[in-house]
């Protein structure tokens, strides 16, 4: 079966809420989105990312955050990222294989 | 005469009812429900009626036509019956598309994996066939490197800029066309990475005035490299048709360009056979050069739809390097029904894809 979202929620508590099409549904934290992209700047050399919010909110932007996303073709999603980053094509595949809840943990854990 | 008891005119619902029993053999639903049935008039015991189909080449245009009628006469009270067939080209954008080309209602991409399997002269047949049959059709050649529907639809003129610095497409016999051999002096060629090939789908889809068309063909350079993906991220294709010869080979190759559709999630609408086979002008002898059915074989083995074989022929070449796609011959021309039936084929599988409701993803903030 192919895996597709059927709604994606960009700010739901605790970060990026996906629906599948097959009834499971995981909330992805944004420390965690940024940190997989798949880019090829961020693969080469993974991206340092904020999580924690600063504690002198002065110049700072603080913690990491999706702004918007938009559909690619029919197969993935991009994401746009409140450090300017953008270039990340997440395919569906690809975030269902990143899919961080306990149970995908487990089965990863095996592989 | 006046001893003949005259019957009461059917009742609206009791000719709709009488339709109900019309399917549409590819969707698998009746003609009513499918909301196909519009301006229905009974004047006594005339009753005209029109069936909006979803795609002017429908395969099953003259049976539908004929099974309407019919089940429409055999109601008592009826004197006449009239079905005028008409259509309106179901349409299944995705996101970006609607932002890109608003008024492109479906885009097909040609592709194969080998190069010299006949794509575009498939695409240029395809386009003027859509066309001829009533549709509003455009054909963008994205092959870059070797530009060739120009010279296959016998267009030459290149394209008018507006003050807006948007392209007029030339229109060659109702075919509104684009390619880089109009951007580029003969003899030059294409040396480009990807970034630039991905501007150029880019400003190809939106910075072209399609306009309303019903179908936009797009002619793509073999294998499964920059313009490919480029194309399926900039917008969601309605699906892609693949081209192959029969021989081990080509299906070889082409088998690879049917797993990148596949990982970018396009449908594919089916596989074409060129070069089939081989007709001697001399003594009639068939010949089946690179052997012959390979593509129905292996589009069958993978579950897609085969689309039909085009033979290999010197006319088809020679029109083709003349401007005159075949398909501009009339119904009697084996060759330009080849064409046309595939034409016809794709159509349908448009409209079954526009049928079945896509897995759209929503995006919430």
């Amino acid at each position: 079966m192919d895996f597709v979202p059927t709604s994606i929620k960009l700010s739901a508590p605790g970060g990026v809420a996906i629906h599948w099409n097959d009834g499971h549904q995981a909330t992805y934290s944004y420390g965690y989105l940024r940190k997989n992209c798949p880019c090829a700047t961020c693969r080469d050399k993974p991206p340092e990312v904020k999580t924690e919010p600063d504690p002198f909110p002065i110049l700072g932007k603080g913690p990491i955050q999706v702004t918007g996303a938009a559909q690619i073709g029919h197969y993935a999603v991009q994401f746009n990222w409140n450090d300017g980053h953008s270039s990340g094509i997440y395919s569906f595949s690809y975030l269902r294989e990143i899919c961080p809840c306990e149970k995908c943990q487990a089965n990863r854990a095996w592989l | 005469m006046g001893f003949l008891k005259k019957e009461a005119a059917p009742s609206e619902n009791a000719v709709l009812e009488a339709l109900r029993t019309v399917q549409d053999p590819d969707l698998h639903q009746d003609i009513v429900t499918l909301g196909f049935v519009k301006n229905l008039k009974i004047d006594n015991g005339n009753v005209e009626f029109a069936v909006e189909l979803t795609t002017p080449a429908c395969p099953v245009k003259d049976q539908l036509k004929a099974e309407a009628q019919n089940a429409v006469a055999k109601l008592p009270g009826v004197v006449s019956v009239i079905a005028n067939m008409t259509f309106k080209v179901s349409s299944r954008l995705g996101p970006q598309a609607r932002t890109l080309i608003p008024q492109v209602r479906n885009t097909i991409a040609v592709a194969s994996g080998k190069g010299g399997v006949g794509k575009s002269t498939v695409a240029a047949n395809l386009a003027t066939a859509l066309m001829k049959c009533g549709a509003s059709v455009g054909l963008m050649d994205a092959d870059v490197y070797g530009p060739s529907i120009p010279i296959l639809m016998g267009a030459f003129e290149p394209p008018k800029v507006t003050q807006q610095e948007r392209f007029i497409p030339p229109v060659m016999r109702g075919v509104k066309l684009i390619s880089m051999a109009y951007f580029l002096p003969k003899d030059e060629a294409v040396i480009w990475r990807g970034p630039m090939l991905h501007k150029m789908i880019q400003q190809f889809l939106g910075e072209v005035d399609w306009g309303e068309l019903d179908y936009l063909v797009i002619d793509l350079p073999p294998g499964t490299g920059d313009i490919q993906l480029s194309l399926c991220q900039t917008i969601s294709l309605t699906g892609a048709v693949i081209v192959s010869t029969p021989q081990d080979l080509a299906l070889e190759v082409a088998s690879k360009a049917i797993a990148m559709f596949r990982k970018l999630k396009t449908p594919i609408l089916g596989v074409v056979e060129n070069m089939s086979y081989y007709v001697c002008s001399h003594c009639g002898k068939r010949d089946e050069i690179f052997g012959h059915g390979g593509a129905r074989t292996a589009s069958e083995k993978l579950g897609y739809p085969f689309l039909g074989e085009i033979p290999l022929s010197a006319v088809i070449r020679s029109r083709s390097d003349h401007g005159e796609p075949m398909v501009l011959d009339d119904d009697n021309n084996p060759y330009a029904q080849a064409f046309r039936s595939i034409a016809s084929a794709v159509a349908a599988q448009i409209s079954i894809f526009n049928h079945t409701p896509p897995p759209m993803v929503s995006i919430e903030q």
